[in-house]
């Protein structure tokens, strides 16, 4: 799966981090690092990061 | 880990900050001394720690995980133990780390946006329902016709419980307000009381819903498991009662303010009323210059440096949310515009690991009232005079009476 998050958008909330912590997690600046092709495996806690994401930032393009 | 001064930020001596009484009755985090220490730095001092002003230093540090949330140990401070202190340590906003995580993990799913639209037409006619009931008397009081009535009711609607009974939600949450004041330990019997009675409401809900599952938030949360893993029944109970308490008088503050905000600008009323789309940014425009929730607090873990000034551990931080959100040196024409685009993201839901978890809520039932009020309330002035809480803290109208033109 591919994931993108709008940086635009993103706030640095890190809800999606504690939803997803496989693919998203918060560096020591405190700003979003994910990886943008996750395992298939991983898709019910992307989705559920994606549903969480205060900024709605995050998309799933399969 | 060594904490070094870089050049950008020449070290801050504590002594030389500005000092801001926040904890005065009359203190208000819009005057001009909060205005001024703003214009000459991005932090002050406070009886109980500092106050950041400036939108950078409040973005960053809501987000920095060197901080936890601040008023974790309120009920010590206060010398107060039992059920009610049980409680407080049992709330996601006091925990951190990885017991939080799990937690809000377990409870984020039944707040989504996607299970909400279905609730929005149930608010508006809440909203006219409410508006029926003193339109043709063109005059209101908008704290106890309105604002508390609609709070109250929009939880009620999410427990999925007879929305006749919201008086019992305003009644025990007020009480349970009362923990957050000064009178806290004296009025530590009846706190624990409504604390009582609002668990053996969540009890009841828990029950049914275990029995008769519905498509409904309290069915999600009953049923919600993660990896296995499952809220135990205390947690449940201690879940629903935040969600209760919290939900209830910050959203009955914020409409006031709401209003309080358009009374200033007429002209942006009467646009809201054309333009009901614009409910959404009407929200947002409103939580950026009168935010419920005045400042957001943290803690410090351990002893750090920030841009130049030593924090301590345990020092409290005040992230003043207004202060921040017309922060002219972040935000461009800082003064109230529901037309406004390309805003920076307001602080009045907090931010980072603690963001409010019912902002999807809030934000949908607001954006829906808001355009309602601005249309069946036209012409709309103060009808005498108004009762405010201080402006600090959490603030809001006491009562709000309201007049306009009849009949709409």
């Amino acid at each position: 799966m591919k994931v993108r998050v709008d940086m635009t958008m993103c706030e640095d909330h890190g809800q999606c981090a504690i939803a997803a912590p496989d693919v998203f997690r918060m560096n020591d600046e405190s700003k979003l690092e994910y990886d943008p092709n996750p395992d298939d495996s991983l898709l019910a806690e992307v989705e559920e990061a994606a549903d969480v994401c205060p900024a709605q930032a995050i998309f799933i393009e399969d | 880990m060594t904490a070094t001064t870089t050049p950008d930020y020449p070290s801050i001596d504590a002594a030389d900050l500005p000092y801001l009484p926040v904890a005065d009755p009359s203190f208000s985090v819009q005057s001009a001394a909060v205005r001024e220490a703003r214009d000459a730095g991005w932090c002050a001092r406070t009886p109980y720690g500092l106050a950041i002003l400036r939108y950078e230093q409040v973005n960053k540090l809501l987000k920095d995980r060197r901080l936890r949330q601040g008023s974790w140990a309120w009920p010590q401070h206060n010398g107060v133990e039992g059920p009610f202190a049980h409680w407080w340590a049992g709330w996601l906003l006091n925990k951190e780390g990885q017991d939080h995580a799990r937690l809000r993990r377990l409870l984020n799913p039944a707040f989504s946006p996607k299970l909400l639209a279905a609730l929005s037409p149930r608010f508006v006619a809440l909203a006219n329902e409410l508006i029926d009931g003193f339109a043709p008397a063109g005059q209101c009081d908008f704290v106890s016709d309105f604002a508390e009535p609609y709070a109250a009711r929009v939880i009620a609607i999410m427990l999925g419980i007879p929305e006749q009974e919201w008086p019992k939600i305003a009644e025990d949450s007020a009480t349970l307000g009362l923990a957050l004041g000064v009178t806290f330990k004296q009025e530590l019997p009846r706190i624990e009381a409504a604390l009582e009675s609002l668990f053996a409401y969540a009890e009841q809900l828990i029950a049914d819903r275990q029995a008769h599952p519905k498509d409904d938030f309290v069915t999600r949360l009953v049923q919600a498991q993660r990896d296995d893993d499952r809220m135990t029944h205390q947690e449940l109970l201690d879940s629903l009662a935040l969600l209760i308490f919290g939900g209830f008088d910050t959203t009955r503050n914020q409409l006031g303010l709401a209003i309080k905000t358009f009374l200033d600008h007429p002209d942006q009323w009467k646009l809201l009323a054309e333009h009901p789309e614009l409910g959404g940014t009407a929200v947002e425009e409103v939580m950026r210059v009168n935010p419920a929730v005045t400042w957001v607090t943290r803690e410090a873990l351990d002893d750090f440096e920030f841009q130049g000034l030593a924090i301590k551990a345990g020092t409290t931080v005040h992230l003043f949310s207004e202060s921040a959100g017309t922060d002219p040196r972040t935000v461009e024409n800082p003064q109230f515009d529901i037309t406004a685009t390309g805003r920076p993201p307001h602080f009045g839901f907090g931010g980072g690991a603690h963001h409010c978890l019912g902002h999807f809520v809030a934000r949908s039932d607001m954006s829906v009232a808001l355009p309602i009020l601005a249309r069946r309330m036209p012409d709309l002035r103060l009808g005498g005079e108004a009762d405010w809480m201080p402006l600090s803290g959490n603030t809001g109208a006491n009562s709000l009476p309201l007049a306009f033109s009849a009949g709409h």
